[in-house]
């Protein structure tokens, strides 16, 4: 039977199964924990600016009084990616004779963009008002809310309580409709939400200032440098456990392989002694390791992609999809530990005499 | 006997010892660092989250409306309820008063402000605030501790002569600092004639309009003392989770003491309330919440990736152990041969894995503590306010070394321990 390099590797691979499986197994392990920390690396900072959404507007857009189709530029300029809600406001009386600031706006935009208002009932009849919690201690019947602004008097159905902190729980907020119907007044304040980090609300307040003249475009100032702030700083420490874990898995790995090649010292003797060169030997270690490091890694990949999407599922709830993307770069790591664990000890054998390996020494 | 195999096998196998001890040190160093990083993150992204402002304000619960538009106020309030300043000692008095890391209270006065040699801005926004005001600890809140987006150009003012005012104002009245001005209540005799400007203000807000002073000043101007019509807190609090949206009062005695005795912002807020007479405490929604989920987010990360980490540290490991057993075979054929019985074998191979796992184990403890304060230090600004060596680790770390190892290398020294000695021993194994 004519030995060729094929069949000395199948026949090593198969003969010493337990080992080629621990060697295979440690593979694995390699890859996928490297593909699991490198895709949910690559998708951190776009969860990260989605969570931070729930801040609210990262743009506020402010206009003079009567600028005609005010939400639709915002809009338009702003981008289809970006959430966008008008607000327009007035200030009228409650049945108290207590001045309240009433506000128009759209409220499923509303709701969408300021996700943390706290409302009992969102409105959605027509006529329906949501009560800021302090506004509702100065007014006597909410349920014939009775308001008057300009002489003009209307009368709105409290849906429910509004709860935030802010100046809004001193609010009263009616539908758009409703206030333009009454007041005849149309929204000055636009509050923008940009997805992304710092950049991209930089390129929209750009485009914003370009294509609405006159109007003051201003960034929500603590909001877009906190942000960018702490997803850096997240993005650094994942960068620091990465490295560190790809460390230990590494060397574990380096450690367990050249074990397992240096175990085989006999084999290696006696190929010698029935004329192999030492540039075969290292061939034939190593394109045992590289082919183990190969099926490795195509295990690791689906495994540790697996890995990654259960991590994003329990913590962001959104899954992140297997990144091919990473691929190259898992498959580079490991060939490198494998190439390292073959060729090490391989080097520190080829300076032995066959015979007195052969005899045990 | 059993103490002399077990010497010299650490004394005569000094390099193998030392690699599988190496990859028993790393992945402990691993597990460590991440744990570590993991229990403090919470703080340190607490820390961070600072920029956004107060979670929580308190306002007097006999204020009238506000009518405000773009932070404008478009009727003033005249004569409107106060808090007291010196009831803000009482903060300190609360369950809760460890975690309030930042308070801020807060006047707003109109102003007359003439400057020297130039224009004269009528009834302008001033506002009273404290700046640089001792908290517990030694540590000193105010204004801008709460507002960390505020950018001055100068210094805070810090008694009674000194000023600051808004970019938008200086931009307007050509205010440079220092600048000399005088300073007055529309339409009143009282005053100081002269103030120095000592700095501008860069919010990109509307306070960019104000004057700002010391507490004390717009307390005296406005003929208020011990007046402050608002006041910001900046608490550490668990994130809200359904318990905490309970209506305290309509809970049973035992379940109130449970709520009241969580770090919600809802229960620290009640806790003011109580506090403070008069006082009306709310979580600020947009900041509290969103920090809470931002928190829950990154903290849930960073055990989750430990727990990765446990796991592929502990593969590593224990392939690292059942290399270094497999190795051995020669050694457990020749003591099977002389007649030692499997028992003693299997206690043999587990103490030297054993002892190995506590040493590297503690050593990887002391490493992984070191990397975590270091990367904390490194990535996270400001001091951090937990030790390096977190105690409840250690055991922790070593316990789970000494598992993985002594579960890691069992498959082995069963298999090993099969084996027939004689077939170990001629090499056909």
């Amino acid at each position: 039977m004519k030995l060729t390099l094929g069949s000395i590797i199948r026949r090593s691979l198969i003969h010493r199964r337990s080992r080629s499986l621990s060697a295979l197994t440690a593979m694995t392990v390699s890859a996928g924990v490297a593909t699991a920390l490198l895709t949910l690396y690559a998708s951190l900072d776009t969860k990260l600016h989605k969570e931070f959404r729930s801040f609210g507007a990262n743009i506020v857009v402010t206009a003079p009084a009567n600028t005609p189709n005010l939400a639709e530029q915002v809009k338009k300029a702003a981008g289809p990616e970006a959430l966008t809600a008008p607000f327009a406001y007035a200030v009228a009386t409650t049945d108290r004779g207590t001045p309240v600031v009433v506000a128009g706006v759209d409220f499923p935009a509303v709701r969408a963009i300021d996700s943390t208002w706290q409302a009992d009932a969102w409105p959605t009849a027509p006529n329906a008002a949501l009560v800021g919690q302090k506004a509702a201690n100065f007014i006597a019947d909410e349920r014939t809310l009775a308001l008057t602004f300009a002489g003009q008097k209307q009368t709105f159905a409290s849906a429910g309580h509004l709860r935030t902190g802010g100046d809004e729980d001193s609010r009263i907020y009616i539908s758009q409709a409703d206030f333009a119907g009454w007041t005849h007044a149309s929204p000055t304040v636009v509050e923008v939400q940009i997805p992304g980090g710092a950049p991209q609300v930089e390129a929209a307040l750009g485009r914003l200032r370009a294509q609405l003249p006159g109007l003051e475009v201003e960034p929500v100032r603590q909001l877009v440098e906190g942000e960018s702030r702490i997803v850096d700083k997240t993005h650094a420490l994942m960068f620091g456990a990465v490295l560190l874990i790809a460390l230990t898995v590494g060397v574990s790995v380096l450690a367990t392989l050249s074990a397992s090649v240096l175990e085989r010292r006999r084999d290696f003797a006696l190929m010698k002694a029935l004329g192999g060169t030492q540039l075969q030997m290292m061939a034939l270690f190593l394109l045992e390791t590289v082919l183990l490091a190969s099926a490795g890694v195509a295990t690791g990949w689906l495994l540790g992609s697996a890995a990654a999407w259960a991590i994003s599922e329990t913590n962001f709830h959104t899954a992140t999809l297997p990144r091919p993307q990473v691929l190259p770069l898992v498959l580079l790591l490991n060939l490198a530990i494998a190439a390292m664990a073959a060729l090490l000890p391989a080097r520190a054998l080829s300076t032995l005499e066959p015979a007195s390996l052969l005899k045990g020494e | 006997m059993f103490l002399r195999l077990l010497y010299e096998s650490f004394a005569r196998q000094r390099r193998r010892k030392l690699l599988a001890g190496l990859a028993i040190l790393l992945g402990t160093t691993a597990v460590t660092a991440m744990l570590a990083l993991a229990t403090t993150i919470g703080d340190r992204i607490h820390q961070e989250l600072a920029v956004y402002g107060a979670n929580i304000v308190v306002t007097p619960k006999a204020d009238q409306l506000a009518v405000k538009i773009g932070g404008v106020d478009i009727k003033p309030a005249t004569g409107g309820a106060y808090l007291k300043e010196s009831d803000l000692a009482k903060l300190k008095t609360i369950f809760w008063a460890n975690n309030i890391t930042g308070i801020s209270p807060e006047l707003p006065i109109k102003v007359d402000l003439s400057i020297y040699g130039g224009a004269t801005a009528n009834d302008l926004l001033g506002i009273g605030l404290w700046f640089d005001h001792p908290l517990t600890g030694g540590t000193m809140t105010g204004a801008p501790q709460l507002h960390p987006w505020w950018k001055i150009e100068g210094s805070w003012p810090k008694g009674p002569g000194q000023l600051v005012v808004g970019r938008a104002l200086a931009t307007k009245y050509n205010i440079h600092v220092p600048m000399r001005a005088g300073l007055a209540i529309p339409g009143a005799q009282n005053g100081i004639d002269d103030v120095v400007i000592y700095g501008i203000l860069d919010s990109g807000d509307d306070s960019e309009n104000k004057v700002f002073m010391t507490l004390n000043t717009a307390q005296n101007l406005n003929g208020t003392p011990d007046a402050i019509s608002r006041v910001d807190i900046s608490a550490q609090t668990k994130p809200e989770d359904a318990f905490a949206r309970q209506d305290p009062d309509t809970l049973t005695p035992a379940k109130r003491e449970i709520w009241y005795c969580r770090p919600y912002a809802n229960s620290i807020a009640y806790q003011i309330r109580e506090a403070i007479p008069g006082a009306d405490a709310q979580q600020v929604r947009k900041v509290e919440q969103s920090e809470g989920t931002v928190l829950e987010r990154i903290s849930g990360l960073m055990w989750l990736i430990s727990a990765a980490a446990l796991l592929a540290a502990g593969f590593a490991v224990s392939a690292a152990m059942a290399t270094a057993v497999l190795e051995r075979r020669g050694e457990i054929g020749l003591m099977r041969s002389l007649g030692a019985s499997r028992t003693a074998i299997a206690l043999l191979f587990y103490a030297e894995n054993g002892l190995l796992a506590i040493v590297a184990g503690a050593i990887g403890y002391l490493a992984g503590s070191a990397l975590a304060y270091t990367l904390g230090a490194h990535i996270f600004s400001g001091v951090s306010t937990t030790h390096a060596l977190n105690p409840v680790l250690l055991p922790i770390v070593v316990a789970l070394a000494l598992i993985v190892a002594i579960a890691g290398s069992t498959p082995s020294i069963r298999a090993a321990l099969k084996q027939d000695p004689s077939a170990i021993l001629r090499g056909d194994a």
